[in-house]
This record gives structure tokens, sequence and C-alpha cells, in this order.
């Protein structure tokens, strides 16, 4: 199954990324022992921790079964699947720990100095709140140098190598828009774009909103204090629900230093 | 349109990117990248939440309203499947899909207290949500799902708390029993703040067509327009199909309805069998001393009474010792005298005998119901007299020990023994045998107890004993429910259309008032007769039309 091979990949890149070593791995079973640091974070045992530390002792890690196979839910284990309690705390865990970076493209050279080009970076969700809700996940990088908007970029960087440290014989060129100026003209671009998407679940979601307020007056006679009041709450519960609106969050981003050779590739 | 930006983002980068700390590595970022995929969801339609459940297997007409419910209703909706089609399920299935959407994050769950913690433990086992049961001290504001009864939500300081809160889902089970305007139960959930509801009931209209009024007005104020107009339109007890039909498809935009007959769960059939048993000689001459009574007593005395010899000496014992300890006077308590010194001397119940035959018959599990708690300690002495188990059920018992007793029933016991109260809520599917060792007399309760067993998951025929004894009330009771109304195969939904059009408040009351303004055994018998073929005259227009 497609699903649950991307599962398993993501977990093991997941507790890879951690330190946690895989201890066992067959057939779609996953046995992953913890560090300290992943059990706390993701175990729910804070009084154990709390006393591990108060007495100076050795904590003891546990051990996760983690089954993506789905013919072998019958066994000993969580059954990983979209909706699994244990992947959506990956999920969370992963969020709201990699809000920030700053990453280098990795080159080797030998002799020449060559300069590395400032991208801002922002992944963000925008939601839609008509009569139902939907996301869009955007992903937008922004050249510091030249302004130039690269919409979406982390498929398009997906493929490169990018480190923490910067690599020999390369230099950061130095931003010639601010990163908040740039994350501003980010969100006046996503502006424009939600701005020009099409507007008919807008237009659906005030329908709805006018032809309910229609009924509530019809219902409800306005000379006594106490249903006037009780509409007045519906009428406003009513304004909540319908009222068409949109947010947009930011997921994670960061200052990215590429190569003349890459920002060439991303614009082109 | 509003648009919500998030504009200090900038900012706080700036300042993070020379925190060495906050710095995550290329692959954590695009691991949280990925993740904020896989956790989004892409477009309006559609139910997201069967990818996040793949393990259970939901019914199409589950489905079906879940997504209904979502995208028609605008998640304000009745969902009044019959009993044992999974409303639960499909109310579970709407959380979830709020909850993974991110509309929904503050819920409140009201149910009957018995049902708390099975709420519990089905949000969490069947869709991984947590939800909690408040004890003492319950923390109103920080707990995000709450599972509780609206006895306790009423009471204050939850009352004004729970008010406080503007709840995103409020789901209301058993809803059937906020038909009244005037209670406080009602005033209560009408003045709670929210912003989708689901009302769950398997009656919607149980008694009047302005039950179905007053929900829909917790639900959409305005949408059936005012009290006074609606009772104009369509109080009246004419059967005036058309305006009906208008209203059949008023409200269809605001509930659900499955029916046993449309689902898959017509594959596993209810086989009903009327188990006709006779008095002993002795007990034949008790009940005739009943007549006597009619005389000098006022007529429910002797409807009660009579209804609980046909159920066990003890019940009837109970009754008529506590009537003549009332009365006193020996003069006008001569029958009742001789009632209870005959009730005294009677040998075991000619039912409690044919009950246990059956039960020794297969090792197969058996719920049996009846309306007197001293029927039930009478039974489970009897079954353990004849070295069978059993276990007792009743409304009363606290949480727990309904928990423990439903788990000694699949575990140990062969047969549960459950009075009325106990007839919402539990789910024994894994029982397909039931005795109703006394039939109540409202129709409406007879199909709850079905419901127990014939429900979402029974994967085996239902097997259904009546228990009637010949020449008694139960009798008549039987041939009228049984025969003529042919209550059993039908639907139960029918009936409860059948008898609002008839303006039939309480079916079991209807009977009731039959034999205490007759004054023979004759008379009666032909008002129920007249009463049955009524009932059945009505409900051949209604099937024609609905097939």
């Amino acid at each position: 199954m497609k699903e649950a091979a991307a599962h398993e990949q993501f977990i093991r890149s997941f507790f890879y990324e951690y330190e946690c070593p895989i201890v066992s791995d067959e057939n779609g079973r996953l046995v992953v022992q913890l560090t300290d640091k992943m059990d706390e974070a993701l175990m729910n045992r804070p009084f154990y921790w709390h006393y591990i530390k108060k007495m100076g002792r050795q904590g003891d890690p546990m051990s996760l079964t983690l089954i993506t196979n789905p013919e072998l839910t019958e066994e000993k284990g969580e059954y990983i699947h979209s909706g699994s309690p244990r992947l959506r705390q990956l999920y969370r865990y992963l969020l709201e720990n990699c809000r920030y970076t700053k990453l280098y493209e990795a080159v080797q050279r030998f002799n020449q100095q060559s300069p590395l080009v400032p991208w801002l970076i922002v992944n963000i969700r925008v939601s839609y709140y008509g009569k139902q809700k939907k996301d869009e996940i955007l992903s937008i990088g922004l050249n510091l140098i030249h302004g130039t908007m690269v919409s979406p970029i982390m498929e398009k960087l997906e493929k490169y190598q990018l480190e923490t440290t910067i690599s020999d014989y390369t230099f950061p060129m130095t931003p010639l828009i601010r990163i908040p100026s740039g994350y501003q003209r980010i969100l006046s671009f996503i502006h424009d774009h939600i701005e020009s998407t099409d507007r008919t679940w807008a237009n659906k979601a005030l329908e709805t909103l006018e032809e309910e307020e229609q009924l509530l007056h019809a219902f409800f006679q306005k000379d006594d204090d106490e249903e006037r009041e009780f509409m007045e709450k519906e009428l406003e519960g009513l304004k909540g629900r319908f009222t068409p609106r949109v947010t947009v969050d930011v997921l994670n981003g960061g200052l990215f230093y590429l190569t003349q050779e890459t920002t060439n590739e991303l614009i082109k | 349109m509003d648009i919500l930006l998030d504009e200090n983002y900038g900012e706080e980068l700036l300042q993070q990117t020379v925190n060495p700390d906050a710095i995550s590595s290329w692959n954590q970022f695009k691991l949280a990248y990925q993740a904020a995929k896989a956790s989004s969801v892409p477009a309006f339609e559609g139910l997201v939440a069967l990818n996040h459940l793949p393990h259970i297997d939901f019914l199409p007409h589950q489905k079906e309203a879940a997504e209904e419910i979502i995208h028609q209703m605008q998640g304000r909706a009745i969902l009044a499947d019959e009993v044992g089609l999974g409303k639960t399920i499909e109310a579970g299935l709407v959380l979830k899909e709020y909850l993974i959407r991110g509309m929904v994050n503050k819920v409140l769950i009201l149910t009957p207290a018995s049902l708390v913690n099975q709420w519990v433990i089905e949000l969490h086992e069947k869709f991984f949500i947590q939800a909690y049961a408040p004890k003492k001290n319950p923390a109103w504001k920080e707990a995000d799902i709450m599972v509780t009864s609206i006895d306790m939500a009423k009471k204050e300081p939850h009352q004004s708390e729970i008010l406080s809160i503007p709840y995103d889902l409020i789901i209301i089970d058993e809803a059937h029993k906020l038909k009244n305007p005037a209670t406080k139960n009602y005033q209560f959930v009408k003045a709670l703040q929210k912003k989708y509801c689901l009302l769950l009931t398997a009656t919607p209209i149980q008694n009047r067509i302005t039950d179905i009024f007053n929900l829909v007005s917790i639900l959409k104020p305005g949408y059936l327009g005012d009290l006074t107009s609606f009772k104009k339109e369509y109080g009246k007890k004419t059967g005036n199909i058309d305006s009906n039909l208008n209203l059949k498809k008023l409200i269809s935009k605001v509930m659900i309805r499955n029916r046993r007959q449309d689902t898959g769960l017509a594959d596993t059939k209810r086989m009903v069998t009327t188990e006709w048993i006779e008095f002993s000689e002795e007990e034949q001459k008790v009940y005739q001393m009943l007549e006597s009574i009619k005389g000098t007593h006022p007529s429910f005395t002797y409807l009660t009474l009579a209804k609980e010899l046909c159920s066990s000496r003890e019940a009837c014992y109970l009754s008529s010792k506590q009537m003549y300890d009332k009365l006193g006077d020996p003069e006008a308590t001569g029958p009742l005298h001789d009632l209870i010194s005959g009730v005294e001397q009677l040998p075991q119940h000619a039912k409690a005998k044919r009950m246990v035959e059956l039960i020794q018959q297969t090792d197969e599990k058996f719920i049996v119901f009846t309306e007197y708690r001293a029927s039930q300690y009478y039974l489970q002495w009897y079954l353990q007299q004849h070295g069978i188990s059993s276990v007792p059920f009743r409304g009363g018992f606290k949480r727990g020990k309904k928990d423990w007793m439903k788990q000694l029933f699949r575990d140990h016991a062969q047969v549960m023994i459950a009075t009325e109260a106990a007839g919402e809520g539990i789910n024994l599917q894994f029982c397909r045998n039931m005795i109703n060792y006394d039939l109540p007399w409202n129709p409406m309760r007879l199909e709850q107890r079905i419901g127990r067993i014939h429900r979402f998951g029974q994967d085996k025929n239902v097997q259904i004993y009546n228990f009637a004894i010949k020449d008694t009330i139960e009798e008549h009771i039987l041939n009228l429910l049984y025969d003529k109304i042919k209550l059993f195969e039908n639907a139960i939904g029918e009936l409860d259309h059948i008898l609002e059009e008839l303006d039939i408040r309480d079916l079991g009351k209807e009977i009731e008032s039959i034999y205490s303004e007759s004054s023979s055994y004759g008379e009666a018998k032909i008002k129920l007769n007249n009463l049955a073929s009524v009932i059945s005259s009505h409900s051949e227009p209604y099937r024609r039309s609905s097939s």
C-alpha cells in the first residue's frame, strides 16, 4: 500500500533525525528505542522524568513498536495510519519545534571563493472558512538580493543538500532586503493571491447567512426583551458560523543561502 | 471578507536566525512541511475522517449521514436513525471530521448519566478522541471535550459556567427527552452557546407533532415558523397527507432518519416467537380472585395487580401487601386479604418455568426483560436453583457497576436479567436471544429493548421470545401489539407517524384507559380491537406513500 509505505518512510526519517535507533525493522513493523529527550517529548510521563532528574539518576527511556503493515494490525504495537494518534503527535511535535531555520547549500569547492545568495523561504497555511473550511499550503521563496519570488519552492529545493553550517570557500552575501520587509512582500503576494481566487464559497456562505438571519427575524417577537436577547445571541452565532474569512498562518520558514547556480535554476 | 494575517513572523524569524537552539536541520524542516501537508484538508467537500479511521467499517448510510450533516445541514441536525443503526457512530464521525478540519475545538456532549462512560470509551477506542467525564469539580473551561449528563450540567455552579462557554459543537443523546419547552432541561439546552449541534433520538416524534417543532427550534429557530402558525398548519389530527408531506419535506432538511429496511442491517433478521403459557390451576384461581377486587377498588388497582400476577408472585404480593397495609380496614380489604393469602401459596410461576426450559436448550446467552424489580430478584434466584448463572441489570446502577455487569455477562454469565430502565444505552450485540418476560405497554420501549441486541455489530439473526399468559390481560395486549399492529415486523418509525396522525399521545396510557373505562373483558376487547384496526388502517396509506 502506497500510504503505508509513505508513513513508514516518514517514521524512519523522523526517528533517524531525532537520533532514536531503530532496533528492528521488518515487514512493516518497526521497533524504535527512544532517547531520553524523545521519551520526554512523546511518552507523556512528566512525573517519571521529574523524579529521575531530581534523584540525579539515569532514566530508562521506553521503546515504541510501530506497525504500518495493515495485515499486522492484530499484533502488539501501535498501528500507524493517517489518523493514528502517534502520527498526529509526531506531526504536532515537528510543527512546534521546526518553525525556524538558517541553512547553507553544501558545496565542494577547493580554491575559488564563491558567494551564496540569501533567500527567505516561508511555508504558509491559508485556511478558508465559509460554510465549510479548507486549507491551502503555500511555499514561497523570496530572493533577498533582487526580490524575485518563486512559488512553490519547497518541492524544487527538495533535492538540494543544505547544512546548518557553511561550507568551506563559500561566503554568505548580506541581504539587501531585510527579513521583515521580505516577509511583508510575501504577505502582500498572498493577499493578492487570496483576493484573486474564486469567491463562490464566500458568496454561498453570505447567502446562507442572510437566509438564516431572515428566519430568525421571522421567528422572534421583538417586543419581548428576553426573546430579543436570545435572538441577538443567535444572530451573533450565525455571523460566527457563516461570515466568510481567511486566516494565514506560517508553518515554518527560514533564511536560506543558496549558490548562484541554484538561484538561477530556481528562477528559471 | 476578513483576511487574518500573521504579521509578526518576519521579526520573529529575524531574531531566531541568530539563536542556534531554534534552528532546525534541513531534514527536520522538510519533515515539518510534510507534516503540515498531511494534516491539512485541501477541499471543502468530502469526509477526510474516513482515511483517519481505517479500522472502522462504516456502513454506507452512516457515511452519507455524516456527509449530509456537515455539508448540507451545516452541522445542525436531528439524527433520528432507528435504534441500532449507529447514531453514536455517525455523531462520532461528524465530530472527528470537524476536529480534523480544525472547525471545532470545544465540545459538550450531553447524555443520560448511564451512557456517559460508554461515550467516553467509544470516542476513545473507535475515534481516538480524548473526552472527559467530569466527576467532582469539573474543569469545564479547560477540558476540550466533555461528556456529562444534563442533570449534572444544569446544577449550579456548573450551569452558569457552562452557559458562559462558547461551544463549537454540542451533541445531545436521547434528545426526545427535550420535547417539552417548558422544562428546565429544554431551557438550559436552548441557552447553550453553540456553533454546531446534533440531536440524537430514535423517536423524534414521540407523542405529538409539536415534539418535532420543539426539537427543530433548538437547532434552527424559525425554520418551522412560530408555534402558533405551526399548530394551525400541522397540528390537526386529520390525516391531511398533502400538508404532512410538505412538513416531511421541510423536516428532511434538518433531520436524518435511516430505517433498518433501507440499510444493510436488514441482513440479520428478527425472529419473533410468541410463547403462549398457561397458568397452573392454582394460579388461575388466584387470577380469578382479582375479579372480585374490581368491585371494591379503583380500576387501576386491578390493572396493576393483574399485570403483576402475570409476572411473578413476588411482584403481586409486594403491591397487594402495600395496599393492604395502607388501607388497614379489614372490612374493605376482604378481597385483598384473600388475594394475598392466595398468592402466598402459589407454586413457581408458569412463565419462569418456561424461561428455564428455553434457556436450558442451548448454551447461548439470553437477555431477559421484566418490568418489575421483584420479578427480577425472583428470576435470578430461580435460575440459580437450576444452576444457570445470571447477572442483574437496572437503570439505577452506578456507571461502574453497569460496565461491570455487562462485562460479567459477556465473559461469564449466561443470562442477564434487566428491568425497564436498562432499556437505553447498553449494547449487547454479543447476545442474540431476548426474552420479553413481560411486555411493556408502550411499544417505543419495546423497540428500545430489542435495539440492545439487534443493532450495528450484530452478525447473527436475532431471536425474540414474547411471553404471554393465556386468558389474561397479557393476551389482549399481545394480540393488539403483535398481531393487529404487526409491531415487530414494521419499523417503529412507521408506528410513530401513525400514532401521531391519530393524535394518540401514549399508546400505553391509551390501553390503560380503555381497560379502566370498560366494565367487562368483552367491552375492553372490542375497544382494543377497534383501536388496533384504526391503527392498521392508517398504516396502509402510509406504507404506500413511503414505498
